[in-house]
């Protein structure tokens, strides 16, 4: 029998709405998945010929871009971020809905006027997308990367604003930063590797149909 | 600032044995098996001026070349990216006068002007084939089994064609399936990103993201669209492309995918191999602008051979031979006669086992070295 198709799932966010998603395709993981303390990062599942590895959200897209995963579950704002050519991502999932947005100190928004703005500092997670974004307006942003906590850098003036995640608002509030732009909404979305998406087509394209239809199910019921 | 001895620039490698070997016999394999179908040789060189490598194919985008100014002609040349464009500007000038269709085929290196973390080769080893005055169905078919030749005398296996119709989202949108931004639209449609086709408006394409799959049922779909006259058209050639590849190739049907098919017209194909995780080579039908502005129809394919270099094809096994000192050369030569490679002594100090040799010689014949 042919090697199983690997599934990465991120870690965090996507995960609990996730899981249920995938019991409605029939994609059932090994209960070592569920286990907080497991430190296994490969799983099997119900199905023999379908493993599952758990990575970080901006890894998902790597390896599945680089064919080490066949397919994928990823918010679009990391599809946005890497602009793999590699990618395919044939179905919007309809779920970890968000969006990207700038934000800045309270204080600062009151006074600031975003048509004047030339060149921003700006601490961020998405560089790529960031500086695309503003240069699409005639900006120039300079991106100080972070991996995390970017709420704190306005407050210890590591840059000015930030772009980041925004779900309900408040993690932004309690940091005494007010949101003044939406770049995009996000959603995650089912990637699939371009060349598996051709060699492996009697396996992954039924897989695809099926979350297809999953997320149909969701929207019916 | 000194630069560590060794160290070469980003995207640029030695190959060293046996893979060097490999990549010259696959090279060799693939020009012999294409040239047997009648495809002549042609060597254009790896750097032009640079005007004269773009704009010799129409509709190809304005790509990023690595370029140079010539300290002679002090005008600017450019290191070629893809040996096609070269194959068409021969086509229509020093050649423009033979009979067609012609058929030319090439291997030689191309240089890119970046690398993506995806492809970090700048420096690849393309060789096709180009079949210049004919697109039609008969000119797909030969160059497509030429192409799945091609890869089978290079040892691939489990080979697979995606079928494309390069031009199919511009055909529509002309005609039955309107939209306000059709770059926009290719280009979710070629990341088959169906949250972002329908933020843009263009739900009526999204069929076309779910027909894509195994030939069969991909067509079945896009019949049960019945979208006129363009679609039919095309769909009768796949057919005919099916029938003709048989059972040589799994054949897949991507109706709008983009991927490398800026200049391709009313049909495209990727080629993929099992275990080999990217593409591996690509082709169709394009449009040659001749000197004089008129144009003429080619069809062609592409394969990259370092991919299936670094998967380890084309290395053979060698039977190496150690030849002690003062032996007769004779011997070296009857031995190389016979299909073994040979090394001689030059001091008695030469270790046969550290100079790669699988033989010694005992006085009449070759024995195997011990295994240490």
């Amino acid at each position: 029998m042919a090697e199983p198709i690997i599934l990465a799932i991120p870690k965090g966010r996507i995960l609990s709405e996730a899981l249920p998603l995938l019991a409605r395709v029939g994609i059932v993981p090994e209960a070592a998945f569920s286990d907080e303390n497991s430190r296994a990062l490969r799983f099997a599942t119900n199905r023999p010929d379908i493993a599952i590895i758990r990575v970080r959200a901006f890894d998902v897209a790597t390896f599945v871009a680089h064919g080490a995963a066949q397919i994928g579950i990823v918010g679009s704002d990391v599809l946005m971020e890497f602009d793999y050519s590699e990618l395919y991502a044939p179905v919007d999932l309809d779920i970890g809905h968000c969006r990207l947005s700038i934000a800045e100190p309270a204080a600062m928004a009151a006074s600031d006027d975003p048509r004047e703005w030339s060149h921003v500092r700006v601490a961020t997670k998405y560089p790529y997308l960031t500086r695309k974004h503003f240069e699409a307006r005639g900006v120039q942003a300079e991106c100080v990367k972070l991996n995390g906590a970017m709420e704190i850098a306005p407050e210890l003036g590591l840059a000015g604003r930030i772009v980041d995640l925004v779900s309900s608002g408040k993690t932004l509030k309690e940091n005494g930063l007010v949101e003044v732009e939406v770049i995009t909404q996000v959603s995650a979305r089912l990637i699939v590797n371009r060349a598996a998406f051709k060699t492996r087509a009697e396996t992954v394209v039924p897989l695809v149909e099926a979350f297809r239809a999953a997320v149909g199910q969701a929207h019916a019921a | 600032m000194t630069i560590a001895p060794g160290l070469l620039p980003e995207g640029l490698r030695d190959r060293l044995p046996p893979q060097a070997e490999a990549a010259s016999r696959l090279l060799h394999r693939v020009i012999v098996a294409i040239g047997r179908h009648g495809y002549a040789r042609v060597a254009p060189p790896l750097a032009e001026f640079e005007e004269g490598l773009i704009g010799r194919l129409k509709s190809a985008r304005a790509q990023d070349l690595l370029r140079v100014v010539d300290p002679v002609s002090q005008r600017s040349l450019a290191f070629r990216p893809d040996i096609t464009g070269q194959v068409g500007r021969i086509a229509t000038t020093r050649m423009g006068h033979h009979a067609r269709p012609l058929r030319l085929a090439y291997g030689g290196p191309v240089l890119k002007l970046r690398a993506t973390q995806l492809r970090p080769e700048r420096e690849l080893v393309q060789a096709g084939a180009e079949l210049i005055g004919n697109d039609n169905i008969a000119a797909v078919i030969e160059i497509v089994l030429l192409a799945i030749e091609a890869l089978e005398v290079a040892g691939v296996e489990g080979i697979s064609v995606d079928l494309t119709l390069p031009d199919l989202v511009e055909t529509l949108s002309a005609g039955p399936m309107p939209v306000t931004r059709i770059d926009a639209v290719r280009d979710m449609l070629d990341a088959k990103d169906a949250g972002g086709l329908a933020a843009l408006g263009a739900e009526a394409y999204l069929p076309f993201i779910s027909a894509a799959g195994p030939v069969g049922p991909a067509l079945e779909r896009l019949r049960a669209l019945d979208l006129g006259q363009a679609l039919d058209s095309r769909l009768e050639a796949i057919d005919a492309v099916v029938a003709a590849v048989g059972s040589r190739a799994a054949l897949t049907l991507d109706p709008t995918e983009r991927h490398g098919f800026e200049y391709q017209r009313w049909i495209g194909f990727s080629l993929f191999g099992r275990g080999l995780s990217g593409e591996i080579g690509r082709g169709g039908t394009y449009t040659i602008l001749r000197p004089d502005g008129s144009e003429e129809a080619a069809v062609g394919f592409s394969l990259y051979l370092d991919p299936l270099v670094d998967a380890g094809f084309g290395i053979e096994p060698r039977r190496t031979v150690f030849l002690p000192l003062g032996i007769d050369p004779a011997v070296g030569r009857a031995l190389r006669a016979e299909g073994w490679t040979t090394i001689a002594a030059l001091s008695d100090r030469d270790e046969p086992g550290a100079l790669g040799c699988t033989h010694g010689w005992d006085g009449t014949a070759p024995v195997p070295l011990q295994a240490r």
